[in-house]
């Protein structure tokens, strides 16, 4: 069984960051400070990242306030928006306002990933937004349809995936909790697979991961089933395992295994267990294990010991242990 | 007690006065601080009992009082404030809270707080790990209640961070590990209905009981994470009806942000409720009834009363008395009878400024007795 492991979205601030940053809006501090602090928490997480064994680094993302607002701050159409509940949890995001149709600037994204992840593209994972979730998490203000707007979406983060292709960039990953929350039909279910097979004109070889989290995926399935990318992702603490659709499916299965909803450390040898039961339903090309939603619903601390349960199940799942 | 149509009420926190926020770090006042003391005393006239507070800290002599005297002092403003507006039911402003959950987390045992979350942008704040069975060291807000009784002038109403709030605003460890096998959705859900009912029989409801002993007769049950989880809804139920069972208490339920057609029918089951406190303003523009939802409620044949959110606390855009009669007005057409109506702003009023906060309270009373006037002569 190939097993594969790594994170799926922002990592939390670490109890200095979160000092350091408090500080800086209260005057306390120097933005060089906390430049300088990002900086050596980002390689921290990469360390981290490595030494558990990971197949990428992400550096942990933690400069982005949100997932949309380097998007919201430099993409044309845009303003950065009011506070907006993040799905169903007791954090927010400032939601996005599109006031005309959208489009890009070239090189804007780039420079707004974790430094380190710039300097080894190579073993890098890209965490962007899926336009689909992106679509929904907006408000769309631009007078374009609902399916047009996640076409265009999908052209532009195929855009951007292509520049970031010819930087070295090899594997991306669309975080789409819309996907199975408010699952799309009819034309808006086409348009993610439009926008999708839009995304997969820039990838040119690499790899395409969608992360679904946030509620039960199978009702979502016929259109997962669809989608032209490498990897299809599910959160394994809102979707049974014995109820996923019968295999042999043709790309690699994601399987959130880690909870960020619980400072509950999860068993290896449960998790391994529930991993195999989903391998024999589905019979993917690969297994890509990660935590279910983005750890940043957890502190630092409590993040970092429940991260050690990937490489304890991946042993688990191709040595045979625990 | 007989009141006319549509009586007001607070809902929740007020903004800190920046006097309150120095003298309680025992800081000398700045000018604004001092102009602030000053002239909401004139207005409100809220220090006349504590004349040696103010002076201090008007005399640039804070280390002449103590913080807690200071504190004393912030509530003292925060129910002068909401009284001079003329609302039948006051509380203090919450002068004395921080925020709402970390501090009645604190008053239990079975938790550990493990670190920062992250709210927003770099806004954080301490999430607790349930990692034992849920205890109450002593039953908490007694002592600022017994205060507010000593001094209101208006009927004080009391609030409290409801048992699924507390829950779900923590990470569940205890009693997510008792349940067997895999922790997918069936067993975090059984886990939180077991959390949501320990911490409301186990640390609400004593203190409930205490508050009533105390002599407290209305209770709002704050419960802000019921609509993040609509498909939990019964296990708010659940817990409302924990935290209030052989209580004897007016008790009140406040939701906010949410989608309440999502939580009906399931949100009825709350025996003892005998209000909907619940925010409608900030969903209400032109083009879109905020207050329509209540037809629902009529729908279902529920006759309790309702806290009507009449101003909406995120925008300092202040509401006129006209446009609050006439969501008043729409509210009592919907519901089908004006005597189940109070008025009230969406929220607790903290993130506006006091002025703005005044100039919309103010709005909830004239608004109130617009409406009033139009229902007792039709045809004035």
């Amino acid at each position: 069984m190939i097993v594969r492991t790594g994170l799926t979205g922002p990592f939390p601030r670490s109890e200095a960051l979160v000092s350091a940053t408090r500080d800086l809006d209260r005057g306390r501090t120097s933005a060089e400070a906390v430049e300088e602090l990002f900086e050596r928490t980002e390689k921290e997480i990469v360390a981290l990242e490595r030494r558990l064994g990971f197949d990428e680094t992400t550096g942990g993302y933690l400069r982005w306030q949100d997932l949309y607002r380097p998007f919201a701050e430099t993409w044309e159409g845009f303003t950065v928006g009011p506070l907006t509940r993040w799905l169903e949890t007791n954090t927010f995001y400032r939601q996005p306002i599109l006031l005309a149709p959208p489009g890009r600037t070239p090189g804007a994204i780039a420079a707004r990933l974790p430094p380190p992840l710039r300097t080894a593209p190579g073993s890098a994972r890209v965490v962007l937004p899926g336009p689909y979730s992106f679509s929904v998490m907006l408000e769309n203000r631009s007078g374009e349809t609902e399916p047009a707007l996640i076409h265009r979406l999908g052209r532009l983060l195929g855009e951007e995936v292509k520049e970031l292709r010819g930087l070295g960039f090899s594997t991306f990953l669309f975080s789409e909790p819309q996907l199975v929350v408010r699952p799309p039909e009819g034309p808006r279910a086409e348009a993610v697979i439009a926008g999708y097979r839009a995304i997969g004109t820039g990838l040119d070889g690499g790899t395409s991961i969608v992360w679904t989290y946030g509620a039960d995926a199978l009702p979502a399935f016929p259109l997962l089933d669809r989608l032209p990318v490498s990897v299809v992702g599910v959160d394994l603490a809102e979707t049974e395992v014995e109820h996923l659709p019968a295999g042999p499916s043709r790309v690699g299965l994601g399987l959130g295994v880690v909870d960020p909803r619980t400072t509950l450390e999860e068993d290896p040898a449960e998790v391994a267990r529930v991993v195999r039961a989903a391998q024999t339903r589905r019979h993917p090309s690969a297994i890509w294990l990660g935590p279910g939603a983005p750890l940043d619903l957890l502190p630092w601390e409590p993040a970092t010991r429940k991260l050690h349960v990937l490489p304890a199940v991946r042993r688990a799942l191709t040595e045979g242990s625990p | 007690m007989t009141r006319g149509l549509f009586p007001t009420q607070e809902i929740g926190s007020l903004a800190k006065p920046r006097w309150q926020i120095l003298g309680q770090r025992s800081e000398a006042l700045d000018a604004p601080a001092k102009e602030e003391l000053a002239n909401w005393d004139t207005r409100v006239g809220f220090a006349a009992d504590a004349r040696q507070v103010r002076d201090a800290l008007l005399g640039g002599r804070p280390k002449d009082t103590s913080p807690d005297a200071v504190r004393d002092l912030g509530a003292l403003f925060g129910l002068r404030f909401l009284e001079t507006v003329g609302l039948d039911r006051v509380y203090d402003g919450e002068a004395r809270r921080i925020e709402m959950y970390e501090y009645p987390i604190r008053q239990m045992r079975g938790f550990r707080f493990g670190g920062h979350v992250r709210s927003w942008d770099n806004k954080y704040y301490l999430k607790a790990t349930v990692t034992d069975e849920v205890r109450l060291d002593h039953p908490y807000h007694v002592e600022e209640f017994d205060f507010v009784q000593r001094h209101a002038r208006a009927e004080p109403k009391l609030p409290i961070t409801g048992p699924y709030t507390l829950a779900d605003w923590s990470y569940n460890e205890h009693y997510l590990a008792r349940q067997p096998g895999w922790k997918g959705r069936a067993a975090r859900r059984a886990a939180q209905k077991e959390f949501v009912v320990d911490i409301a029989r186990r640390a609400i409801r004593p203190t409930l009981s205490a508050l009533i002993d105390h002599g407290c007769r209305v209770i709002q049950i704050d419960e802000p994470a019921a609509g993040t989880h609509p498909d939990e809804a019964g296990i708010v139920v659940d817990g409302f009806n924990a935290a209030t069972e052989g209580l004897d208490a007016e008790f009140t339920m406040h939701i906010c942000y949410s989608n309440y057609a999502d939580l009906l029918p399931t949100l009825l089951e709350a025996k003892r409720c005998r209000q909907w406190a619940w925010e409608f303003a900030n969903r209400d523009s032109e083009g879109h009834d905020g207050y329509a939802v209540l037809k629902v409620l009529a729908e279902y044949g529920d006759t309790r009363d309702v806290g009507l959110g009449a101003v909406d606390v995120h925008r300092d855009t202040v509401e006129t008395p006209e446009v609050v009669a006439d969501r008043i007005r729409r509210a009592a057409k919907y519901l089908g009878d004006p005597n189940r109506i109070w008025v009230n702003p969406d929220c607790g009023l903290r993130t506006r400024s006091l002025s703005v906060a005044r100039a919309k309270l103010e709005s909830v009373v004239k608004g109130a007795a617009l409406a009033r006037a139009d229902f007792e002569n039709p045809r004035r």
